[in-house]
């Protein structure tokens, strides 16, 4: 049904709109990207010092910490790329061999 | 001015409101409860191929591997393949391709189904870790020549119609322009960035070397959904407001509902972008623009997209705040085809294969060219 929307819609398109406009100027300007790229790297680096720490308290009761999942993670994935690697040589092997004729009897 | 309603005309008005206000309620509280999760990607597939991550897809047409069930559709059922070679869409890489096939009722697929065209859809899957280094090239030069081949296996016939969609656009180009012998019949791409100085609100931030993309990538290598996501928040920041707005006008229909719930959830469910596609994107794409200036280097060759001589389709829509029209158009120039068709359509992003316009007006003139372009299937 096209009819005309409610009042409270017709209101808050009212607001919406202009406003919405005025923010996405505003997220597109340079001092908003700026502010955005400084929160990117303080929120980085917070998070690496948080790390840094607490792994320090969890070696010290002999527990693991993130970064040491981390490294295990990346030695299972390059694990599964040496297999990736392998089962391509090994198809283009298989692609590459004659087939054997079919023996005579 | 006065209206005046007879008794009857009254209670019928009342009672209408009151059935509304009822079904307001129940879909409102069920939607809060969050315990009616909408079924997506409903029409029935096989899988033809699977390489890693990567599959392709072949969704079922009447008389080949059984008929698609009408289910909850007031669409047609989809009639018999009547067009040949199969079309092979091209999913983007930042976000899950159920949005094709969205819901019954707003399914991109079943549409093409409908109007008899063989349709395979190449899904890359979930990247992770294992994915982080693939290049544009593992993309152009691994995964799609091999789904080609494997969707033109499928299918019986020596080509495929390639259909990207948004950076599925931008691979196809590139697997069709770096590998000009691929057997690519008809190349059609939809809402695909080629001038990214035209895409200034969503690059703005990398475009201008703020940030670089190592620090957006995270310790699996990737670029993390919530950093796409958020970046697509911030084109249209009042956006989740004006969406919550349309659902509490429309909570009272079921149907409203259920479409709104679907297309809910696919915006809040984008993958991560592989880390080494990602740089080599903001490096060469965003900030040297290489693919308009036709400097993109890949595997120590420039990417010519002259090179593309196959009738050709660049789709765009007028209202796309990811992929605006500047970014889209001058793709139609750089191609090396000399049967282009340019389709400009009264559509945003999404809309394009998932709305109601794209039912009515997109999707037919898609549907409609790649059918002018394919063969006839006897039988």
């Amino acid at each position: 049904m096209a009819g005309r929307p409610p009042l409270w819609r017709r209101a808050f398109d009212a607001v919406e709109k202009p406003l919405g406009d005025a923010l996405a100027s505003g997220a597109r300007s340079g001092a908003f990207a700026d502010v955005l790229a400084i929160a990117v790297r303080v929120n980085r680096r917070a998070q690496r010092e948080v790390e840094r720490r607490t792994r320090r308290a969890l070696h010290l009761v002999n527990l693991p910490a993130a970064t040491d999942v981390r490294r295990l993670s990346q030695q299972v994935t390059d694990l599964q790329r040496q297999v990736r690697s392998l089962e391509r040589e090994l198809q283009a092997a298989t692609d590459r061999k004659p087939r054997k004729p079919p023996a005579r009897r | 001015m006065a209206v005046s309603l007879t008794p009857d005309e009254l209670l019928r008005r009342v009672e209408g409101d009151v059935r509304r206000a009822i079904r307001r309620g129940r879909n409102g509280l069920r939607y809060a409860a969050g315990t009616d999760r909408p079924k997506v990607g409903l029409t029935p597939k096989d899988v033809v191929w699977r390489r890693d991550k990567a599959e392709v897809w072949r969704y079922r047409s009447e008389g080949r591997t059984g008929s698609v069930p009408p289910v909850r559709s007031d669409r047609p059922a989809p009639v018999r393949v009547r067009y040949a070679p199969p079309v092979l869409v091209v999913h983007s890489l930042v976000s899950r391709s159920y949005v094709l096939d969205l819901h019954p009722r707003n399914s991109a697929v079943r549409f093409l189904l409908g109007a008899g065209l063989d349709v395979m859809l190449l899904d890359w899957g979930v990247a992770d870790a294992v994915e982080a280094e693939n290049t544009l090239e593992t993309y152009a030069d691994g995964y799609l020549p091999a789904a080609i081949d494997a969707a033109r296996e499928a299918a019986g016939t020596d080509d495929v119609t390639l259909l990207g969609y948004c950076f599925g656009g931008v691979l196809s180009l590139l697997g069709v322009a770096r590998h000009p012998d691929l057997p690519v019949r008809n190349l059609a791409v939809m809402a695909t960035p080629v001038d990214y100085s035209g895409m200034r609100a969503l690059t703005g931030l990398i475009r201008e070397g703020r940030l670089d993309p190592d620090e957006l990538v995270d310790e699996t290598g990737n670029v993390p959904p919530e950093a796409i996501e958020n970046a697509f928040r911030l084109l249209r920041p009042t956006g989740d407001l004006a969406s919550y707005a349309t659902l509490w006008q429309n909570l009272w229909n079921d149907e409203y509902v259920e479409g709104y719930q679907a297309m809910a959830q696919w915006t809040r469910d984008h993958v991560p972008f592989p880390g080494a596609t990602f740089r080599q994107t903001v490096e060469q794409l965003v900030r040297d623009n290489a693919l308009v200036d036709g400097t993109l280097r890949l595997g120590g060759r420039t990417v010519d997209l002259g090179a593309i001589t196959v009738p050709f389709l660049n789709v765009m829509a007028e209202y796309d705040h990811i992929v605006p029209i500047d970014a889209a158009q001058p793709l139609t120039a750089l191609v090396g085809s000399e049967d282009v068709t340019e389709l400009r359509l009264k559509a945003g992003h999404v809309g394009l294969v998932a709305s109601r316009t794209a039912a009515k007006v997109t999707l037919p003139q898609i549907a409609g060219w790649i059918a002018g372009h394919s063969g006839r299937v006897e039988g």
